[in-house]
């Protein structure tokens, strides 16, 4: 199988959730973007399957939902502000940090 | 704010197993190297990015990103030197070595083409992988770069392995030992395949092409700048430098063959590969200054001597009509010089040659029976009227071919012009320079043109479409753009066409109106002033004709058969009135004695003019006029024959003089001459038209020879014979327009060079009066250029001009240093 060709990807959190994304969704992040990478041959690459094994399902989801609002948003302007839960926000910015977002 | 009070913030969590147990920055590495190994060894798929990335951003979390930095350069420079580049000198075979130096060794070169080859491949695999491997290094290593960059420390660890390949592969010895470098090896193999491909063998152009990326891709320092690439610092320069004398020697080898069309064919057929060249197998960025280096060195500094090869060069390309070859040569001149000098040096030089061949032709044809006319210049008058006829003849006939011949070399130009020069502006002008400088060469083009729309204007029309017209005028009217001495040309203009006016030669007046309009656009409206006065004066005349008809009718004239008069009414300045009167200096010139009827009609036209325009002077100029009679010739059969004769009013005084004398009696030529009046010289012309022209004899001469002497005798021809009723009788070489004479050519140019003195004296007026006060030079100046348009003031004449002015004090000298003139109110 060709997974560069799939239009989806799958991202899975360290406690096992799996979120199955466009591939330009997920590819707002400069992380995953490099780790699918058509010519590049790691192992994501080919199967189109990403292991974070950094971020727990509750943060991924958040991050999952940020992909698709900036996917959704893209190209405007006055976009309403997405709710960010206060008690997520610094692994949130940790994780934007590492996925390089 | 309220609302995030109430929510605690919790602090991040290690999420994992990972987080469990905190490793150390030793034990990371040795799994990030060995992973980094297998990158290198393209066994990647086995790694997973996300696992790489998370060990770099650890160790980057660890504040020891630059540790980390450092390692994974040592890493890959122990690659390179310890994998790589036993893989890229055990490329290079014996035989690159051996030639490095010689750039062509046929011998061998299909050899050493194929190492080459090997070895660029080599290369080329090396350098791919690299980069591709170094790419997923730098991904991977992602977060840690981004650390490092932040700090300004160090530069990125692509950077830095891109900078790694060139120091440990390009810049490592071919040999172990050997002075030899990679990156010098490489240099000469590609000069070599290039200079292959340059004498016609096909080579491996992407392969070539790859490793010209590879130098693109490179820098000579670790900052990257655009300038530092390292084919521009090391293969472009030596590029150009072997193209340099490549293309010297290709020059001089292309003029050994002494073939221009070649060489021009064969140059832009290079100019095409050397862009192809850039195109495919080297960067773009090269190709204007290989370009440059071509024109340079293969063109501008061979052009002008193609372009005068003997047999071969421009010269010949003109005169066979190969436009091809002339285009190809336009355009390689045109890359070197926007002037385009060299070109327009031959062929201008080839213009004025064809021009005075053409000058010459007109000047050599006509003196065929020289050696009689130059006898005939010391005899008497009535030789040379009759015995020059012939040559005159010949001699218009010549004018007009000469301008017909250059119309045809100015069609030939315009045509080499338009297809092979591109139009091109600055050609344009320098072949109209030419075409006027050999025009004005010959002294009489000026006659010769007006020769040629006269004849044009009389005869050449007839039958032809209006656009047709057009076009002939039109090609005329180009010459006269090119005629300096546009007065001169004026004065011959008006002096046939008066003739064609007066004895109603013109074809068609339209054409006359539409030539006059013509001019009055090319040459402006004070030129053609007195033309179209001439035009005027002949409406009015036929206005005053009518009228005089009209009144006579009324009056009742007492003379029993009146006479029908159409007079042509010229005001005398604006006609040239010397052709009329043929009165040479010195002599008076007495009217002509009328015969009682015609005497009696002209009083009575002058009654009627005068009555009309209080205080002016008529005087008739019968040797222009023409006039129809009815003459009765009794057949020795007892019948009478009629015909309707139409001559020239002299003609007429003359037969009508045999109307007094008794049948069978002769008139001998004194006695014509002092009954008439006649001038010596028209009368020879009348009498010799009358009396010797074959088919128009009404008169017989005794005795019967060509040349008319005073005691010759005339009589009444009553045997005259004709097929036609009218008969028209020509004055011998009267009424057509020719070239002069040399005679009349001095009084021409005496007659000029007076009015051109008049023109001056005007212009110097005018000028003064404007500026009161003007230095010599700047006088001078402005005088040629007000008189440009007409013709080219001598010097010297201008001079004389201002002294005569100053000594008539219309002028005054201010100051002599510098000269300086006052006008004197």
């Amino acid at each position: 199988m060709d997974s560069s060709q799939s239009e989806y990807v799958t991202l899975v959190s360290c406690d096992g959730f799996e979120f199955i994304l466009p591939r330009s969704t997920a590819c707002v992040s400069g992380t995953i973007r490099r780790m699918l990478h058509p010519s590049s041959k790691f192992s994501e690459g080919i199967s189109g399957r990403c292991v974070l094994d950094d971020m727990t399902g509750v943060v991924l989801e958040k991050v999952c939902e940020y992909f698709c609002y900036n996917e959704k948003h893209k190209d405007q302007a006055n976009v309403p502000d997405m709710d960010i839960p206060p008690e997520l926000c610094l692994e949130l910015l940790m994780a934007a940090d590492y996925l390089d977002t | 704010m309220a609302m995030r009070a109430r929510h605690k913030i919790r602090a991040p969590r290690r999420g994992g197993t990972s987080a469990a147990k905190p490793e150390s920055f030793d034990a990371i590495w040795s799994v990030l190297s060995s992973s980094l190994t297998e990158i290198n060894t393209k066994n990647a798929s086995t790694l997973a990015f996300e696992e790489l990335y998370r060990h770099a951003y650890k160790i980057a979390l660890m504040m020891r990103g630059e540790e980390l930095h450092d390692k994974v350069k040592e890493l890959e420079q122990q690659w390179l030197q310890n994998n790589v580049q036993k893989l890229i000198t055990g490329s290079i075979s014996s035989i690159l070595v051996r030639t490095h130096n010689s750039l062509d060794a046929p011998d061998q070169s299909n050899e050493r083409r194929e190492a080459g080859e090997k070895f660029l491949a080599a290369l080329k695999d090396a350098w791919e992988d690299h980069q591709l491997c170094m790419g997923m290094v730098t991904d991977v290593l992602m977060y840690m770069d981004r650390m490092v960059l932040a700090s300004h420390t160090k530069p990125s660890i692509y950077v830095v392995c891109m900078a790694l390949f060139r120091d440990h592969i390009l810049r490592s010895s071919v040999r172990p030992g050997s002075e030899l470098k990679v990156i010098e090896m490489l240099e000469s193999t590609i000069l070599f395949m290039i200079q292959l491909e340059r004498s016609g063998h096909m080579i491996e152009r992407p392969l070539i092409r790859h490793c010209i990326q590879m130098m693109e891709g490179l820098y000579e320092t670790i900052t990257e700048e655009e300038s530092t690439k390292l084919y521009l610092t090391i293969f472009e320069p030596a590029f150009l430098d072997t193209s340099k004398d490549f293309y010297q020697a290709e020059g001089r080898r292309l003029l050994e063959i002494g073939d221009a069309a070649t060489f021009c064919r064969m140059a832009i057929q290079r100019i095409v590969e050397e862009q192809e060249r850039c195109q495919y197998t080297l960067a773009i960025t090269t190709q204007p200054k290989i370009l440059d280096l071509l024109d340079e060195h293969l063109i501008r500094t061979n052009i002008a001597e193609v372009v005068n090869l003997e047999g071969t060069g421009v010269r010949h390309m003109l005169d066979h009509n190969h436009l091809d070859a002339l285009r190809d040569i336009y355009s390689l001149n045109a890359r070197v010089d926007p002037k385009k000098e060299a070109l327009a040096k031959a062929v201008n030089k080839r213009i004025v040659e064809m021009g005075k061949d053409i000058n010459a032709l007109s000047k050599q044809f006509p003196p065929t029976p020289a050696p009689s006319a130059k006898k005939d210049e010391k005899s008497d008058r009535k030789e040379k009227a009759t015995d020059k006829q012939r040559p005159v003849n010949q001699q218009t006939e010549s004018a007009i071919r000469w301008v017909d011949e250059i119309l045809a070399l100015k069609r030939k130009f315009d045509d080499v012009w338009e297809k092979a020069f591109l139009s091109d502006q600055g050609l344009e002008s320098s072949i109209m320079g030419s075409f006027s400088d050999f025009i004005n060469m010959n002294p009489r083009s000026s006659e010769f043109l007006s020769l040629f729309f006269d004849e044009n204007l009389k005869k050449g029309i007839k039958g032809k479409t209006e656009s047709e017209v057009d076009a002939l005028l039109d090609n005329g009217i180009t010459l006269l753009r090119y005629i300096k001495d546009k007065d001169l040309f004026e004065t011959y203009y008006k002096k046939h066409l008066s003739r064609r006016l007066l004895m109603k030669r013109a074809a068609s007046m339209d054409a006359e109106r539409q030539m006059i309009s013509k001019m009055k656009m090319e040459v402006g409206n004070q030129f053609t002033q007195r033309i179209e006065a001439m035009f005027k004066d002949m409406t009015i005349s036929e206005d005053l004709s009518a009228n005089y008809k009209d009144h006579v009718s009324k009056t009742g004239d007492p003379d029993q058969k009146p006479v029908d008069l159409e007079v042509n009414v010229l005001t005398s300045n604006m006609w040239p009135m010397d052709i009329m009167a043929s009165t040479k200096e010195g002599t008076v010139q007495l009217p002509c004695i009328y015969p009682k009827e015609i005497s009696s009609l002209i009083h009575s036209f002058e009654r009627f003019y005068l009555g009309k325009h209080n205080g002016r002077k008529l005087s008739w100029q019968a040797s222009m006029g023409t006039g129809d009679i009815r003459a009765t010739f009794k057949r020795p059969n007892g019948k009478v024959q009629r015909y309707e004769l139409n001559v020239s009013t002299y003609a007429m005084v003359i037969l009508m003089l045999f109307n007094d004398t008794p049948d069978g009696e002769p008139l001998t030529y004194q006695e014509i001459q002092m009954r008439t009046q006649i001038p010596d010289h028209d009368l020879i012309r009348n009498l010799q038209s009358l009396a010797v022209a074959p088919k128009t004899r009404v008169l017989k001469k005794d005795p019967m020879s060509k040349n008319v002497q005073p005691a010759d005798r005339f009589f009444f021809n009553h045997e005259f014979h004709s097929p036609f009723v009218k008969v028209r009788i020509g004055v011998v070489s009267g009424g057509a327009n020719k070239v002069e004479n040399t005679d009349q050519r001095k009084d021409t140019e005496q007659k000029m060079s007076e009015e051109r003195g008049g023109t001056i004296e005007a212009a110097i007026v005018r000028i003064m009066k404007q500026r009161k006060n003007l230095m010599h030079q700047q006088l001078m100046t402005e005088v040629i250029s007000q008189l440009n348009s007409r013709f080219v003031p001598d010097v010297h004449m201008i001079k004389r001009r201002i002294e005569s002015l100053i000594d008539r004090e219309y002028l005054e000298r201010i100051s002599e240093e510098p000269p300086t003139y006052g006008y004197i109110a």
